[in-house]
């Protein structure tokens, strides 16, 4: 169980981290979801007691991080998979760290084998591959065979097998009971792993809810129309107060109407339908939706070029 | 999954778990130090170049000795011939040990890690400072004593030579082992305020170095009224020495002169810690 309550870190003016409240729960993975820089690696720089919140507290087991009486037994993370020296070997890496816990060396060992390191144990981390690091960092979070476990972007710049490996591990780890906090920038990453969502947006919260009730309140129902004439029923619906866009030629996008009402101002306008089918909104779109007055940086995207209208075409 | 991970349960009394934590910490950094390669290799530098110089000054005065004149003769220490290069270029190498065990934690990110296993900040500190203190330590009392022995060999067919047994030798031996390890200890500290490689080792240059030959330029009595608190440079020879120090009588003995360098270092570990403890990581 992790709680934070009003978490705040500013850097001189600005507020990586803006008042921050939620809570953790065993049993689940929770994602943890926001644009680059929205403060999700600084939170959790905090929840580990690493950088000291400028208002505000958070939590683990009740306790502040500091407290806990063998951190490596509470809690396993991973923020960065490169920090390690590169000169020790996986083995003596883990060791030094296990120490520190009273862990024994066949615990070490143990975990090597879990993570598939065991044939490399002995060599130094500098050579290992991104995909071989996440494994070496996934090994040391789960030294202490911790309750809760947090992981900052763990399938950043793996190859697909690393990413299944990653997720089937955080689903069996949420299996077994345990919190499971996970940070990503992309929400299809999360799709099929978290059960629960914390989204965040230039250091705010932006929703914290269920998977399934986030994607069923982002945006409601997408009705989908193919047509002939695109701009007729696009003008004809925007007077209904629905909202529409385009997307492929011919396909028209409206929000806020059931298929049955357009279907009904189509007919009254005399506008011709091939088609017309509800669609699910995807989780990108809830997403986007979300955080797209939060995003620092935009990109070219599938969803941004496809421009909303709200009133004929230009 | 729970089977092997290992008996010790956490403690819940503060000072059982202080304890645990410190012992576990303590074994931690001996991990750390003894499995890196820059460890060994400061370590053989320091070894090579202290038993080397050494040895080099020992065999020359060796050499030379018939040429030498009656007070030349008197005035000739053949116990700081022998160490002097230990404390000379020991204190350079040891600072990058010293410095590079807290910084290279820093320019890694491996501090992160380090605190997220051990968030007692307090005891992670002292527990690398105590290691890398006893490493410095146990390393530069055998080089001293190595290189005591080598000159010694050397100067014996001159009849040149010391032992053990004479005045002030053994103290000579082992303080210029304390100074070295001092000045390691120094450097961990500056590698704690500053958390970067260079700038730590720079900074002990200065320290040692610069400070002493700015000094100089000062008028002579206000120089040699004050020489005894400078750290490094000219006290090096106090440290080293079997006599009193025959340009500037005033200079502490050889413990003296080790204690005012181990209070900079103090201060320098003490500075360390504080922002060790309140500054992000
Ligand atoms: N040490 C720091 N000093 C100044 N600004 C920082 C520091 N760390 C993070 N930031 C800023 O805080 C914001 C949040 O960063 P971060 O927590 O890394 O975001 P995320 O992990 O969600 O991408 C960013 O704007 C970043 O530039
Ligand atoms: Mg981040």
């Amino acid at each position: 169980m992790i709680e934070a309550r009003g978490l705040t870190k500013r850097y001189g003016a600005t507020a990586a981290v803006d008042d921050l409240s939620f809570t953790i729960r065993p049993g689940m993975v929770t994602g943890f979801l926001g644009p680059n820089g929205a403060g999700k690696t600084t939170t959790m720089r905090m929840i580990l007691g690493l950088d000291y919140p400028t208002a505000g507290m958070v939590t683990v087991n009740g306790k502040p991080y500091a407290k806990l009486a063998s951190p490596m037994r509470e809690v396993g993370a991973l923020l960065d998979a490169r920090a390690v020296h590169g000169g020790r070997s996986a083995r003596n890496h883990l060791l030094c760290l296990a120490r520190t816990n009273h862990i024994s060396r066949r615990r070490v060992d143990a975990v090597l084998d879990l993570v598939g390191l065991a044939n490399v144990a002995g060599k130094r981390s500098r050579g290992f591959s991104l995909g071989m690091s996440q494994r070496l960092g996934i090994a040391a979070a789960l030294l202490g065979d911790p309750e809760i476990l947090i992981f900052d972007e763990p399938v950043n710049g793996l190859d697909p097998e690393g990413i299944v490996w990653i997720r089937t591990l955080m689903r069996s780890l949420a299996a077994e009971g345990r919190t499971v906090f996970v940070s990503s920038h992309l929400i299809s990453e999360m799709e099929n792993t978290a059960d629960h969502l914390i989204v965040v947006g230039r250091g705010r919260l932006l929703a914290d809810s269920g998977m399934a009730e986030f994607i069923a309140g982002s945006s409601g129902q997408v009705v989908l129309a193919r047509t002939p004439q695109p701009d007729a029923l696009g003008r004809a619906l925007n007077a209904a107060g629905a909202t529409t866009s385009t997307g492929e030629p011919g396909i028209v996008q409206v929000r806020g109407l059931t298929e049955d009402v357009v279907a009904d101002i189509a007919f009254a306008n005399g506008i011709r339908l091939n088609h017309l089918a509800p669609a699910r909104v995807s989780l990108e779109q809830a997403f986007m939706e979300l955080t797209a007055d939060s995003v620092d940086y935009h990109g070219q995207s599938p969803v941004d070029t496809q421009p909303a209208h709200n009133g004929s075409e230009a | 999954m729970t089977t092997t991970i290992g008996r010790v349960r956490p403690d819940t009394q503060p000072t059982a778990r202080l304890r645990t934590d410190i012992l576990g910490t303590l074994a931690s950094e001996f991990v750390k130090i003894r499995s890196v390669r820059a460890t060994y290799w400061t370590l053989i530098i320091l070894i090579v170049a202290s038993i080397g110089s050494g040895a080099t000054y020992c065999a020359v005065e060796a050499h030379q000795w018939p040429h030498l004149t009656p007070q030349d003769h008197a005035n000739f220490d053949p116990t700081q011939a022998s160490v002097l290069g230990v404390a000379l270029l020991g204190q350079f190498v040891i600072a990058v040990l010293g410095a590079q065990t807290i910084t290279a934690e820093y320019s890694t990110g491996m501090m992160r890690t380090s605190l997220t296993v051990m968030p007692r900040r307090t005891v992670l500190y002292g527990a690398k400072a105590a290691v890398l203190a006893a490493v410095t330590l146990i390393v530069a009392l055998s080089t001293s004593f190595a290189s005591f022995v080598l000159g010694q060999a050397l100067l014996a067919g001159r009849h040149a030579g010391a032992t053990l047994s004479q005045p002030h030798v053994l103290r000579s031996v082992i303080v210029t082992a304390g100074y070295v390890a001092v000045c390691g200890v120094a450097a961990f500290g500056l590698g704690a305020i500053l958390r970067h490689t260079a700038a730590a080792v720079a900074a002990v240059f200065v320290l040692f170095e610069l400070i002493q030959r700015l000094a100089e330029a000062l008028p002579h009595n206000l120089y040699t009224s004050m020489e005894k608190w400078l750290p490094g440079g000219a006290t090096v020879g106090a440290i080293t020495a079997t006599t009193p120090d025959s340009q500037n009588p005033q200079l502490f003995s050889a413990w003296g002169e080790l204690a005012v360098l181990g209070a900079y270092a103090v201060i320098l570990v003490v500075v360390g810690a504080v922002l060790f403890r309140r500054r992000d990581a």
